[in-house]
């Protein structure tokens, strides 16, 4: 099992290392750079140049990603020209918004997809069973943008029972008391969680259903039937455990497409977490704010991949036993 | 009060500051000397208010203005507005290790002593109509005590330089960058309180959703509301809109020198009778019409309409398909067969057309104008960029690019700087940007016009 850990903690790495190079590069090659403008006044050039080479974007690439490198290894990913702090300051500002929204939509996509999933199951070519197909095969193809934004118009301005966009309330967040900042939050997440949830349950009911359509027909669930157990009882406790094997694995698959989603719904919902960041650090070619969110994202994607194969190894038992 | 915008400011360091949010936060935090009155008169010092001087008195040569710090003045840490930090401003917005972005539009100011510890001079080095205003507009007094430890080089990256503090009826209570920028009223103010409390800038990137934000009550303010969704505000019972004169106005500029050489003209816009086809091709009444309904309206020329000496009476090219036609075969833009891309020596009269994504009103334009030069035999490609790449698109010398710069054209100075005279006067107007490459006999002939001004 260590040498398995440990194997994938160096997988993980390896990917890590590949995503920030190439992310280091592709910002680089873009036109512009973090001082190239200056909204409609053009920054002196003089200054600009001088900014360049405080910073050493004046400096062969090759070298700048060598500093960097060595920057990272220290623990220091730079400094971000566009919100003037540290990376690492802004990360650790960010990044725990991201997994409250990625882990609340993570819960949510799951709790959907699961019971949908084996409601089809059970309900087998009913109209329920086609009619829960159509509407999760829609979810599945809708652009997450498009989605945010009619989920936006729909329940915060048509029926307006959500906040449209943000994380707290700007002007009265600061004088609620803690119960009333915590549900604050709680409404601010709910539009952008509901919209990130949706769109992944659908992929995680559609094997949901075909892992329970599998499970049920085996001598383990007959022989409880034959024994009088309850139809209730053997499909949450003997086929539904039994079935839930594959979908573990969609949760190590669910964390890039979460991550990814996440820079979009951040960004129509106001969400002021890593992606809203680095699409703003994109837009302002910020280099080190950039790499430093990328490096971010990476980690969570590959610790969240870890952490699903850990759950499917301790899951399995004939998987732990090798 | 909470207001929603697209992005936050870049900075509120007034040398620096360049975007919308960065001005308004900075005209509630720090204070000019004296404000521009209500009517925009910049000749002269008349009807100019009071501000962080109470009076002032120019010497008898007219070559140096007084001005009298008004001895409640504070700054936000309590200190006092002394005569040196205006003094010490004046050094900051023209050294060029600070690079300011205004250095160029007070560059008739000789300099500033010290008279007393409540009085500053500013003395200039020719007597000019707009000598007060370019001291008073472009300068906002920042506090020495807080900056001057500071090397120039180091304040646009400085951390001090976001603690905003000023003199103005406001202070900086929190800026989360990218997200929120709040400030309050300083309630000690030497001008008095302000009427509000608490000003909130939130940042909403997505237009849809701070248009959201507005008709949910979570915003109380929107600067820009695009045309098609004006009747969604109107209908809304807490919200309403409010129309209001601007100095901005939008352009289609051409690119007039070649892409590899800029000492050639471009090969299709370098030609006065094309670039006067293609306007003339355009239905510019019905695109505005169409793009901005009742509330856009067609400009004479780089003259701000709202301001009171704009010539309405300068002359407009003709919407006129055939003459176009006729003006691009006498050029030698021939159809080869009807309906077709017209071509000169093998060469289509093809081009493409640099558009802000950000701007959805540029974007209809250019849509527009892609089919009506259609329809003449041009084949135009749009090209969509980033916004703030539209300075870059015309620094890559791409074809033409329809844009909008709120460059001072409020001010002699400023139109001298920005408006071409050569082309004034033969071809309508142009606009002078000052990364664009200018053709040397342009150069030329704006020198011997003799309006000068900044080299662009």
């Amino acid at each position: 099992m260590r040498r398995y850990v440990a194997a994938r903690v160096g997988q993980s790495l390896i990917v890590v290392l590949l995503v920030t190079t190439v992310s280091f590069f592709l910002i680089r090659l873009a036109p512009g750079d973090p001082f190239s403008f200056a909204g409609e006044m053009a920054m002196n050039p003089a200054v600009r140049d001088r900014l360049r080479a405080q910073f050493g974007y004046n400096r062969p690439m090759v070298e700048q990603f060598v500093l960097f490198v060595g920057n990272v290894a220290r623990g220091r990913l730079g400094y971000s020209h566009s919100m003037h702090r540290y990376v690492g300051d802004v990360i650790v500002d960010v990044l725990p918004r991201t997994l409250l929204l990625m882990s609340v939509a993570l819960l949510l996509s799951f709790v959907i997809g699961v019971a949908v999933g084996a409601l089809q199951a059970l309900r087998r070519g009913t109209w329920l069973d086609r009619m829960l197909s159509s509407v999760l095969l829609a979810f599945y193809s809708i652009p997450d943008f498009w989605l945010a934004l009619m989920a936006l118009l729909a329940l915060g301005y048509w029926v307006p029972i959500f906040p449209a966009g943000g994380m707290v309330d700007q002007i009265m967040h600061d004088y609620m008391s803690l119960g009333g900042r915590i549900r604050d939050v709680a409404a601010h997440l709910v539009l952008p969680a509901i919209t990130l949830a949706l769109l992944s349950a659908a992929g995680i009911a559609r094997y949901q259903r075909d892992a329970l359509l599998d499970v049920l027909p085996q001598d383990f669930v007959r022989t409880a039937r034959a024994k009088g157990v309850g139809e209730r009882m053997i499909v949450l406790k003997h086929a539904l455990r039994n079935a839930l094997l594959p979908v573990i694995t969609l949760l190590g698959l669910s964390l890039p497409s979460l991550v990814g989603g996440a820079f979009f719904i951040e960004k129509v919902f106001a969400w002021p977490g890593m992606g809203y960041v680095a699409a703003n650090a994109i837009a302002s070619r910020d280099y080190d704010l950039v790499t430093g969110t990328v490096i971010a994202g990476g980690i969570v994607v590959t610790l969240g991949s870890l952490l699903a194969d850990l759950l499917y190894a301790a899951a399995d038992p004939r998987l732990r036993a090798r | 009060m909470a207001i929603s915008v697209p992005a936050d400011a870049a900075t509120i360091f007034p040398p620096h500051v360049f975007d919308q949010v960065g001005r308004a936060v900075q005209d509630q935090l720090f204070d000019r000397l004296a404000d521009i009155s209500d009517d925009l008169n910049t000749i002269g010092d008349k009807g100019f208010k009071p501000r962080l001087a109470d009076r002032w008195e120019w010497s008898r040569d007219s070559l140096s203005v007084a001005f009298h710090i008004n001895p409640r003045a504070r700054w936000h840490d309590g200190q006092p507005v002394r005569a040196s930090d205006v003094r010490y401003s004046y050094r900051i917005f023209t050294d060029p290790k600070v690079g300011s972005n205004v250095t160029s539009e007070i560059s008739t100011i000789d300099s500033v002593s010290v008279r007393d510890s409540l009085t500053a001079v500013v003395w200039y080095k020719q007597k000019r109509p707009e000598a007060f205003y370019d001291f008073v507009y472009q300068i906002y007094i920042v506090p020495e005590h807080v900056y001057k430890d500071i090397p120039p080089e180091q304040l646009r990256t400085s951390d001090v330089t976001r603690k905003g503090i000023g003199s103005g009826q406001f202070r900086l209570a929190r800026w989360d960058a990218g997200q929120r920028l709040e400030i309050v009223a300083d309630t000690a103010n030497y001008r008095g309180r302000p009427k509000l409390d608490r000003v909130v800038w939130s940042m909403v990137p997505d237009a849809g959703a701070a248009l959201a934000q507005l008709l949910n009550g979570q915003a109380d303010f929107l600067e820009f509301v695009p045309p098609d969704q004006l009747r969604l505000v109107d209908s809304s019972k807490a919200d309403r809109t409010l129309p209001y004169p601007s100095l901005q106005y939008a352009f289609l500029g051409f690119n007039l020198v070649d892409a590899k050489d800029a000492t050639r003209p471009h090969s299709i816009f370098g030609d006065r009778q094309v670039r006067r086809a293609l306007s003339m091709a355009l239905d510019r009444k019905a695109m505005l019409q169409n793009v901005y309904g009742t509330f856009g309206r067609m400009s004479y020329g780089p003259f701000p309409r709202s301001l009171s000496y704009a010539d309405t009476t300068l002359h407009l090219l003709p919407y006129d398909v055939n003459a176009a036609k006729v003006l691009l075969d006498s050029a030698g833009w021939r159809e080869p067969s009807p309906g077709a891309v017209r071509q000169k020596n093998g060469r289509p009269l093809r081009f493409s057309l640099t558009l802000p994504l950000s701007s959805r009103p540029r974007v209809a334009f250019g849509v527009l104008i892609q089919e009506q030069l259609r329809r003449i035999g041009a084949q135009v490609d749009l090209d969509q960029v980033q916004g703030k790449y539209m300075r870059r698109a015309f620094q890559l010398q791409i074809d033409d690019a329809p844009a909008v710069w709120l460059y001072d054209l409020s001010t002699v100075a400023g139109i001298q700087r920005r408006i071409h005279p050569t082309v004034l006067r033969a071809d309508g107007w142009s606009i002078h940007l000052p990364d664009w490459t200018i053709p040397p006999n342009e150069r030329i002939a704006r020198d011997r016009v003799g309006l000068g001004g900044a080299t662009p």
